[in-house]
Formats: structure tokens, sequence, C-alpha cells
């Protein structure tokens, strides 16, 4: 029973990291490009919930949109002002662009709140619900199932709108795109925009259910390299479903080895992965 | 002829100031900064290798830092020997992760690279933070009083200055002698672009995991000289990303893929580190990060090529004026 | 026989770029691919410098087997290409960039160096000027510098000569018969009518990944798959009773 348990939380954590490693994997096969300060978006998604619901009040809806507003317009300055002149240029100055922004981010966070953890004051979500014989928070439960469904709909709106099909078009060939009246600087901007705020929502949605401090950005950020490896670079759906296994995996190494060890298998799977198959489950290397 | 000698000349003024500064500033402070600034430039000229000349940019590169200070410790601590007997053991694991982390990554594009670099790392660190054997999060100690000179355990920082500055010298000799050779053409050539490179029959991939070993070996010197002079490692000192951080930003904001670019960054950011660090009190190592975090994202953005590029592209046009004139 | 390519296919999922095509070349031919955008060309070219693995075929050079062989495999065993998008070593000079091919079969600076400055001049480039300062014109000129100092036996010139002015392709021309002179044998991709007639002997005509033709210049223009497969149908020669 306590397994069943473990497993639960460990499907509705990894649905978070699905979300907001959908956003990282869309930039990646956007335009090549990763993004090492990905964590620190979920971080400051956390926050952003947190000064939300003390300024303004109101339920997890408010801060959840909060969020993801405020995080969208963030990744959008982010790409006007630094990736789009990064991103045809040297190796070097591509990864310390993001790299230095996410320094700057994390230490910016440690100095405005401090390295204490918080979390959110209680609200609707709090306490805990019996479904068939396992207790789960009813804030985690909302959280993963929230994600999910926002993850699912991130794949439709690529795969199934007309704006998805010019994120995807610019994603294929750049120059074709072009030539067919797509503006690629637009799309990127958008997708930017996208990925920011799917973080800024995932990292919403944890701060109902769990504690945190600007720490979490570091390991958030490689969850999200893991997560993308294993589903495969460009592909949302993989993330969906690497998302969960990887919370799955994380939540059974704590409960077999000790919570010291969890992040240990999740990055030992990378470097694995890596080895084995860098492709992942679903993508193109 | 002026334009000739003028190289040189600087070569000659910076050997020269750098041998005599501790005679200069004999007090305790300026040495400690002399000592800081040459660890600083050892650990970024390292990281220049495979950084800066073949463009395979590490941000996890306290990994070997890491293995080269534990190791003599190590040494010290389960057999009672002197840790210098342990820093070639530092370099071969250095060596030996190098290959481990290069052969899978460096047949794919330069981001998986630069990804496993820190999830290695951070593994690394989590990993030993929980190892006894080496300490766990509490580390390792060195001898607190040396049984015999070479035991390394000084009083003052002078001597260690000048071991330091002799490792030093020797890591430039050797990068600026493959610089010259085809080793140094081949890292240039794969930075610039790997597919042009694999089409004149460089071996890309044997070429930049040679890069890589000789970066991590000697970035795992660098992390021994750290722990002879401190005496002390923990999970954080050693494989902490901050670390990899100071690395990357000497080098880059000197000039990455530059023989003096890591010792122009290291003479811009140790006298500064030290400022902010005191300016900022208690809270400085905090906003000394943000201003490293900055500074990166500044380097990025505008001049990826560091202060030495900046330079070269400004004198040109200084001379021209002043010769046509 | 130099190259023996034989029933060479590459398909990227269910689109065949290439559905085998056979190339023979021996020593001291030069030979030309030509084709309508989109024929297969540059994925055959690929194919044969060793950057793309076909799906199906053989590529035998000088009796060794390197269908599978990467790239750098194929410069060692002699094998030298140009890119169609010159990419040259932008922070390197003229001579560096070279040195970089010399590289290859003179380990030793020195040595390299001496070679790489008889090809410089070759060229007609000059030595110390930054790769990013040079035009167009010079830097195709540079690619192929850079690949002739890795000593090949044969050159794989891919649209080497497009957007030259017209005195700067005659230039080009008399560049490629210099090489050619040397003993090098050379296979070109090329869009110019002019660059084709003049420098090839032979001509293979690609279309929708086949060879559609090949012979003599003057045959492959007389050909009505080839006038069908650039004009289209419409165009073809009305036959003679």
């Amino acid at each position: 029973m306590v397994m069943v348990q473990v497993i639960v939380g460990g499907l509705l954590l990894g649905a978070i990291y699905a979300l907001f490693s959908s956003g990282l994997t869309l930039i990646w096969g956007m335009m090549n490009f990763i993004n090492f300060a990905h964590g620190e978006f979920v971080m400051l998604g956390m926050y952003v919930a947190l000064l939300a619901v003390t300024w303004l009040g109101g339920g997890p809806a408010v801060f959840g949109i909060a969020a993801a507003v405020a995080l969208c317009a963030l990744g959008v300055v982010i790409y006007f002002s630094l990736i789009r002149h990064v991103a045809r240029g040297p190796m070097l100055a591509q990864i310390l662009s993001t790299f230095g922004l996410a320094l700057l981010l994390r230490y910016s966070a440690f100095y405005i709140f401090s390295a204490n953890f918080v979390s959110l004051p209680q609200s609707s979500l709090s306490g805990t619900i019996n479904l068939a014989g396992i207790y789960l928070p009813v804030a985690q439960l909302v959280a993963g199932a929230v994600a999910i469904f926002l993850t699912m709909s991130l794949h439709m709106l690529l795969t199934r709108t007309t704006i998805g099909s010019k994120l995807l078009a610019v994603a294929e060939d750049r120059t074709a795109a072009m030539l067919m009246g797509i503006r690629p600087d637009r799309m990127q901007a958008l997708a930017w925009g996208l990925s920011a705020g799917a973080a800024g929502i995932a990292g919403a949605l944890m701060a109902t259910a769990y504690p945190w401090s600007p720490s979490v950005g570091e390991t958030f950020g490689l969850i999200a390299f893991v997560v993308v490896a294993l589903g495969g670079f460009g592909s949302v759906l993989g993330s969906l479903y690497a998302g969960l296994i990887i919370g799955l995996i994380q939540a059974v190494s704590a409960f077999w080895l000790g919570a010291i060890y969890k992040d240990i298998v999740v990055y030992g799977l990378f470097v694995a992965l890596l080895w084995f198959r860098p492709q992942g489950l679903m993508g193109k290397a | 002829m002026k334009n000739i000698l003028s190289p040189r000349l600087g070569l000659i003024i910076l050997t020269a100031g750098l041998l005599l500064y501790p005679l200069a500033f004999t007090g305790a402070f300026y040495r400690d900064i002399g000592v800081t600034f040459l660890l600083a430039a050892i650990s970024a000229s390292a990281w220049n290798i495979v950084g800066g000349y073949a463009g395979q940019v590490s941000v996890g590169h306290c990994m070997f830092f890491g293995l080269g200070a534990y190791a003599p410790l190590l040494f010290y601590n389960l057999w009672g020997w002197p840790p210098l007997a342990g820093v070639p053991a530092g370099v071969v694991l250095a060596v030996a992760l190098a290959i481990v982390i290069g052969m899978p990554t460096f047949r794919l594009t330069g981001h998986y690279f630069s990804m496993a670099t820190i999830a290695v790392a951070e593994l690394i660190r989590i990993f030993t933070g929980t190892w006894t054997f080496v300490g766990a999060a509490i580390g390792l100690q060195g001898p607190a009083t040396g049984r015999g000179w070479w035991d390394l355990t000084f009083r003052g920082e002078l001597p260690y200055y000048y071991i330091f500055l002799a490792v030093l010298g020797v890591l430039l000799a050797v990068t600026a002698a493959l610089e010259r050779r085809r080793f140094g053409f081949y890292l240039r050539a794969i930075k610039a672009s790997e597919r042009a490179a694999r089409s004149l029959g460089v071996p890309v991939r044997e070429t930049k995991l040679q890069a890589l070993a000789l970066s991590a070996a000697f970035t795992a010197v660098a992390g021994s000289l750290y722990v002879v002079k401190t005496g002390f490692i923990d999970p954080d000192s050693g494989f902490g990303i901050l670390v990899s951080v100071q690395m990357v930003i000497v080098a880059a904001l000197g000039g990455a893929g530059t023989l003096f670019g890591p010792l122009i960054g290291a003479l811009i950011l140790i006298p500064l580190q030290t400022t902010t660090n005191s300016l900022f009190g208690g809270g400085g190592s905090g906003l000394t990060y943000i201003l490293y975090g900055g500074i990166i994202v500044i380097i990025a953005r505008f001049e990826p090529g560091g202060v030495l590029d900046l330079w070269h592209r400004a004198v040109p046009q200084r001379w021209r004026r002043a010769h046509a004139a | 026989m130099l190259l023996e390519a034989t029933g060479v296919s590459k398909a990227f999922g269910a689109f065949r770029a290439v559905a085998g095509a056979d190339l023979l070349v021996e020593e001291g031919e030069i030979v030309g691919l030509i084709g309508p955008n989109g024929a297969g060309k540059s994925t055959f070219f690929n194919c044969l410098a060793g950057e793309t693995a076909p799906t199906t075929g053989r590529i035998v050079f000088r009796g060794e087997d390197v269908t599978h062989a990467p790239p750098e495999r194929h410069a060692r065993a002699g094998i030298g290409r140009t890119f169609q998008v010159p990419t040259a070593f932008e922070d390197m000079t003229v001579l560096n960039n070279v040195m970089v091919g010399a590289f290859l079969r003179h380990p030793h600076r020195n040595d390299a160096r001496e070679h790489a400055r008889r090809i410089v001049e070759l060229t007609g480039l000059r030595s110390d000027q930054n790769a990013r300062s040079l035009g167009t014109p010079g830097r195709k000129r540079l690619e192929i510098a850079r690949v002739l100092a890795t000593d090949p036996k044969l050159l794989l010139l891919d649209e080497s000569l497009a957007g030259l002015t017209p005195t700067e392709m005659q230039e080009a021309i008399a560049l490629v018969r210099r090489i050619h002179a040397m003993g090098i044998t050379i296979v070109i991709v090329e869009h110019i009518m002019e660059v084709i007639m003049t420098l090839t002997r032979r001509l293979l005509v690609f279309n929708q990944g086949r060879v559609i033709a090949s012979g003599s210049p003057d045959e492959v223009v007389r050909d009505d798959a080839v006038i069908e497969a650039y004009l289209g149908r419409a165009h073809r020669r009305p036959r003679e009773n």
C-alpha cells in the first residue's frame, strides 16, 4: 500500500516535471538551443505565486495565471534582449548566455528572498483525500492533474493549430518558413514565451504542494535536461512520458535508497542515456 | 620594429612583475591575493584548453578540480602519506573521468557535452556528500603541521606563491607549444567549424578527447594546489558549481581561446572579487555571484571574445590613425 | 578505376533523395553532375564525401571500401570536397586556414607551412589576410586551396563557381584546369552551363534521385529525358521521320 502511495506521488510530481520540461524541449526543437536557466524560470514561477498570494490574495487560479503571465513576459523579453543575438553566434556565447542568466536569477532570488524554504499559505487545496485507501494531499493531486492537462494542451497547440504549425515550420526549416511569410523571429519569441510560461505555471502548481527555496532552480534545470533527454529533444509528448517516468523513478529511489540518493539516480540515468540512447524514447538525435 | 618588440617586451614585463610581486608587496593580505590570483589563472588556463581553444564549453569543470583536491587528502587521511603523493592519482582519475564523459558526448552536438558536464559534476558533488569514505559532508583535512618539507605546510604565503607561479608557467608553456603545433590548429579548426575540419581529415573526436583529457589533468593539479594551500576540502569547495563558474568567467572575461586571456581575466576579476566581498560584507558572496552572472551574460551578449578581443579590435584602429597622420 | 559508386541510394524516412545512382570515375577525368534543384545531386555528393551514409550501395575508392566511412577517413584516403556554402575558419588567416588542410600529410609545422604557402600562391590568395575579411570569390578560392592542401587524388567541387562575376568565373575555370593538370581527378556539381560545357568531358544528369542520362556534354544536352527534366515535356524536339 505504501508502495502505491509512493508511485502515485511520484507520478503526480512527474506530471509537473513533464510540464516544465516540455517548455525546454520546445526551445530545443525550435532553435537547437539549450536554456540553462530554465530551472530558474520554474523557481521564479514559485515566487511569483507567493507574491501574488501575498499582494493580491485569491486562490490558485489567480496566482497560477499571475505566474504564467509574468514568466511568459520574461521569456519574450529575454528572447529579444539576449537570445536572438547569441543564437547564431559562437557556441561559447550561446551557452554562457543562459548559464550566466541562471546565476543572475538564482542569486538575485537568494538575495531578495533569502535561502529559507517557504511555502504557500493554507488555501482551498489544503488537506488530504482518501482515494481507494491511499492518502494524497489534495494540492498534489490537483497540481498533477492540471500539469498533465496543460502539457497535453501544449502538445495539441503545436500539432493541431495554425500557430502551432507555424512554430513547427520555423523549427523544421527557418528559410522555407520565411519564404512562406512566417516571421521566424516572432515565432521564436512566442516559443520562448510559451516555454517560460509553462515553466512558470509548473512552478506555481508545484508551490501549492511542495515547499521550496531559490536552490530548487538548479535541481529542476537538471531534471528538465534528463526528462528532455529521455523523452527526445523536441517532443512534447515525449516529455510527458519521460516526466512521469522520471518522477516515478525519483520517488521509488527515495523510498528504497533514501532521499539523498534520489537525485543521484536521476543524474546517473542522464549519463546512461547519453551513453546508450541519446535520442531518447521518441525524438531525433 | 616597435611592433615586433612590443609583445616580447610585454611578456618580459609581465614575467618580471609576477616574479617580483610578493617581494614588493610583503603584507600577508597582498600575498594572499597573489596566490588566489595565480590559482584562478591556473584553473582558468586549464579550462581554456578545451573550452576556449576547442570551443567545447564545459560548465562542470569543478569535477576535475575536486578529484585533484580530494585525492591528496585521501592519501593523507587513509595512509598518512604526504598529500603530494596523491596528486598523480588525482590527475589519473580526472583523465579517466574526462574520457568517460567525452566519448559518448563528443559524437553529438556541443550542447550535449555542456549538459553532461553540469549533470556529472552535480552527481559527483551529491555523491561525495553521502560517502563517508571521503568524509561525506564534513570533508577531509590535511596535515595541520608538516612532518617535513614534503607536506608543503608552509607558514607564510611566499613558498606557495612561487610553487603556483611555476605551475602556471608550465601550463602556459605547454599551451603555447600546442598552439603552434598541429594540435593547436586542429583545435581552432574544430571550434570554427567541425564539419569543415572533418572534411580536411581532422580526427575531430580524438582531438576533442585529447584536449579534454589535458584540460582535466591540469585542472586536477589546480585542485591539488588549492588543497595543499588550504589544507581542507569538502563537497562544495571541491565540486560546487561556483568553482566551475569562476574558471569559466575568468577565462571568458580575459579572452577564451587566447594564451593570456585567462591571466588577464584573473587580473581583473580577483581584485574585483576581493573588493566586492569586503564591500558587501556578510551578504557578500550572494552579491558577488549576482555580479558574476551579470558579467557572464554581458560577455556572452556583447563581447564573447573577452577583453583581449576588444583590445585587438580597438588597437589596430588607433595604430592606423596614428600612423596615417 | 579511381572511384566506383554503385547502386547508391539514400532515403530520409519515406523520401528517397537518391535512388540507385552509379558513378564510375577513371583517374584523370573531369566529370560533371548536373540536374534541377532537389534532384539529389548534393545528397549523392555527400555520400561520396562520407558526410552521409548511403542507405544502400557501395562506394569504393582506389580499392578501399569507404561506403560507411566518416569524412575524416575519406580525406585521408584522398577524397577532398568543397562545400556549397564556403565554410572558412573565420578567425584564422588564409595561410592558417590552408595549413589545417596541409597538416593531413605534413604533421610538422614547418613542412605544413611551406606546403600551404605554395598552395596559397597557386590559388592567388594573400597569406596574411584574415579569412573573415574575404568576399565570396575569395572564400570560394580559400575552400579550394584548403582542400588542395590535403593532397587529394579526387576533388569533389560542390558548386564552387556559383555567384561569381564573368571575370572571376574565367579565373576560377583556369584554376580548376590547373588543378586538373596537377593530376587530380575532378567531379564537379554545377548549375552554370558554361562551366560544365567547357570543363567537363563527361556528364551525369540527375533527376528525382536517379541518373537519367550520361555521356559527353554534347550528347547529354540533346537527350530527350534531360530536356524534359529541365524544360518540361513540351520542349522535347520533334522526332525526325
